[in-house]
């Protein structure tokens, strides 16, 4: 069905080596394929090279070729493999050419040029498979990530391509969304579909797919049958779990010794006419790190924006030290690590974004902060041109340089492979050294068991638990679905 | 549905308007003119299920022109300067903004490509240009978690940020660019893996022809537009 013969390929810009080496693999009609690794280790690129937009969209020295039905793709055009080949991408933000969803559904029928009466029997035969009549004639911004991946699969099944490419599809899902989406693969499976997916969120995926590519450094490094897979040590290959019922809490006791708390009373908030939160009276120990659970739209962003003083109506406060802290007070006081840390970053080098925050500048202190957080060597880089994990350490740097007492930080470890989550996990525990609180909004179990001490968990806008980390109401949560 | 009227217009009606509204900028039109032309905007919303937004035009038109006819030739110094530029910028203004915001928000990026194609407008116009109409509510979501980013940081409408207005803009400029070429550079590859780049002609599922309302529409918005440019020459020409 699809061949990699000797692909090597390094992109235009890229001084410091290939970015893959001699890939070889072949891929079997109605075979599902997991790529996993490292992030930078190459499984985006070879999803680039069977989707075509390697080298119809991405330039680079490439060689080898790869065949699609034992035609070879270099040759063909990108909408002639788009014919074949359906793709998902990582970010649903900009996967979507329309705002509405119908007109995305039928988007690339159209532009394949195929008669609006097949249109019309395709929309419909994805509707009842992906059972989505109630997502249809929707506003796609006004989605969530889950209904807004289904909407990306639905869109891309319509063309009826025989393989399809996902990359990282599940970045943005919770914990439910991400079960659905095995749903969606187990579907095209079973339709004879061949599937090829790069994830580093793998806990979904071990009853689907059949054959695990582990890849280092861009070239193939190993290569398992699930059944193998499953048996793996997968933290020695810098993996994530596969099973959750592995992962046990680290944290059963709290980390600091004086029992303080924060209080938390008349957290309200309604949106039109739904109240999207509503707690009374609350406490939750101070200086710890804090999941905040749930599904989606139970209310954790509005809640993460009522803490920080973002939303005028809620009328909530924080006691914290004896002190009531209102709205504006609250502002003062804390601060979000935003899912989108782009958004925070606003100066041209490290260090003045850490001067920035700071009352007094204060240089000395600065490089401090940027030391602790090992970011000094990049303290005059321009914050765009870090990575992502290195963006949100600046981030970090800047809400400790402004003495915010309490973090919180949207969905942290989304998109993020082993090492760099470990390293989140780190900051957690630095920033609770400092004596800083911190609430994690999070789907990622893993990041929960390393690090978190105390569980909120909110449904409906409200609080439904407020315990010490226990395992067996983790896995209650996350596992039985 | 309930009692939801069925009224849509042509994206190129809506455009069409939009120019027309957006020239009489320039002069003052005879105020029998000018009322036709702003209740367009007004008509549209009120069927579109905007009827609240078409009340509170109406009636911030209705208050400007009041203030120009009765209470300006009146009135004197530093009030006559803020009704004068309230007045003004309400009656001039306010109209292309009402008729932008109707085009925006009931037109689907999908009926404006087959409208556009229908019309034999090349691809290579109409695709940047729909892409625009898609990008206008990422740049809200843009705009609103940027506004957050900064009142955490201490920034806002405050002194703080006030002494340094050209900062500022730049804290919101530089991060909406980047975020702009990244929208721009995934969307199109994601784009290009849907065929977007087929050269056939493409199919279209949602259907737009030009209808009676459409003609109805134009009809008034060239007389109304008519008589304006006749007095605006006449008025030239005497002068």
């Amino acid at each position: 069905m699809l061949k990699m013969e000797d692909v090597s390929f390094a992109y235009e810009n890229n001084d410091s080596g290939r970015n893959l080496t001699d890939i070889n693999l072949s891929v079997d009609k109605g075979e599902v394929i997991l790529l996993c690794g490292e992030s930078g280790c190459g499984k985006t690129t070879i999803t680039r090279f069977l989707n075509g937009l390697i080298p119809n969209f991405f330039n680079g020295n490439r060689e080898g070729n790869v065949y699609l039905k034992n035609e070879s793709i270099s040759e063909m055009p990108i909408y002639e493999i788009s014919r074949h080949m359906g793709s998902v991408f990582q970010n649903p933000k900009t996967q979507f050419f329309n705002v509405d969803t119908t007109s995305e559904l039928v988007f690339g029928c159209e532009n394949l040029s195929m008669s609006v009466d097949e249109i019309k029997k395709r929309l419909d035969s994805v509707v009842k498979d992906f059972n989505i009549t109630h997502l249809l004639d929707k506003n796609i911004f006004k989605l969530s990530g889950g209904e807004k991946q289904k909407i990306a699969c639905a869109s891309v099944s319509a063309v009826f391509p025989d393989i399809l490419v996902l990359d990282e599809p599940s970045s943005n899902l919770d914990s439910q969304s991400s079960w659905d989406f095995e749903e969606i693969i187990k579907k095209w499976k079973q339709q004879g579909k061949t599937v090829i997916i790069a994830e580093h969120k793998l806990f979904f995926l071990s009853d689907v797919v059949d054959r695990v590519i582990f890849l280092e450094n861009g070239k193939i490094a190993k290569e398992w049958s699930i059944e193998e897979f499953k048996n793996i040590d997968h933290r020695s290959f810098g993996l994530r779990q596969i099973d959750l019922d592995n992962l046990t809490c680290k944290r059963n006791e709290y980390y600091s010794q004086n029992r303080e708390f924060l209080q938390l009373r008349n957290f309200k908030f309604r949106y039109g006419d739904t109240q999207v939160l509503d707690i009374d009276d609350v406490k939750i120990p101070k200086n710890e790190i804090i999941a905040v659970i749930g599904k989606n739209g139970a209310g954790k962003s509005t809640f993460a924006n009522c803490l920080c003083g973002l939303k005028k109506s809620c009328k909530g406060e924080l006691i914290c030290d004896g002190a009531v802290l209102n709205r504006k007070d609250r502002l003062k006081k804390t601060y979000m690590v935003m899912q989108d840390v782009n958004h925070q970053l606003f100066t041209e080098s490290v260090l003045d974004e850490v001067l920035l925050s700071m009352d007094e500048e204060d240089v000395n202190l600065a490089e401090d902060i940027l030391e602790n957080l090992n970011l000094i060597h990049l303290k005059d880089a321009h914050p765009m041109a870090l990575s992502g994990g290195e963006k949100q350490r600046v981030a970090i740097a800047s809400a400790i340089a402004s003495k915010k007492e309490i973090l919180i930080f949207d969905e942290p470890t989304s998109g993020l492979d082993l090492k760099n989550m470990m390293r989140v996990s780190e900051n957690l525990k630095y920033l609770q050294n400092l004596g800083i609180t911190s609430f994690i909004i999070t789907h990622d179990f893993e990041l929960i068991c390393e690090s978190c001490s105390h569980i909120i968990h909110l449904d409906d806008g409200k609080i439904i638990d407020n315990y010490n980390v226990d395992d067996k109401k983790l896995r209650d949560f996350f596992l039985n679905q | 549905m309930g009692l939801k009227l069925n009224f849509n217009l042509d994206p190129r009606t809506k455009i069409i308007i939009l120019a027309v509204l957006s020239f009489m900028v320039f002069n003052d039109a005879s105020l029998y003119v000018s009322s036709i032309l702003v209740l367009i905007p007004c008509i549209c919303l009120f069927f579109s299920n905007h009827k609240k937004s078409a009340a509170i035009y109406v009636a911030c038109y209705i208050l400007a022109k009041l203030i120009q006819i009765y209470i300006l030739p009146n009135a004197t110094g530093f009030m006559a300067i803020v009704l004068i530029t309230f007045s003004y910028t309400v009656s001039r203004m306010l109209p292309i903004l009402m008729m932008g915001y109707y085009t925006i928000s009931t037109t689907k990026v999908s009926e404006f490509i087959a409208s556009m194609e229908n019309s034999s407008i090349p691809r290579s116009i109409v695709i940047p240009v729909s892409v625009v109409f898609r990008y206008i509510p990422s740049l809200i979501e843009e705009i609103r978690s940027l506004t957050n980013a900064m009142k955490m940081r201490g920034f806002g409408l405050n002194v703080k940020s006030l002494k340094n207005p050209l900062k500022l803009i730049e804290f919101y400029m530089v991060p909406m660019l980047i975020s702009a070429v990244k929208t721009a550079d995934e969307l199109s590859a994601a784009s290009l893996t849907r065929g977007l780049s087929n050269p056939e002609p493409r199919t279209h599922l949602i259907e737009v022809e030009l209808t009676k309302m459409d003609y109805t529409f134009l009809a008034i918005t060239c007389i109304g537009f008519g008589i304006y440019a006749y007095n605006f020459l006449r008025g030239v020409l005497i002068a």
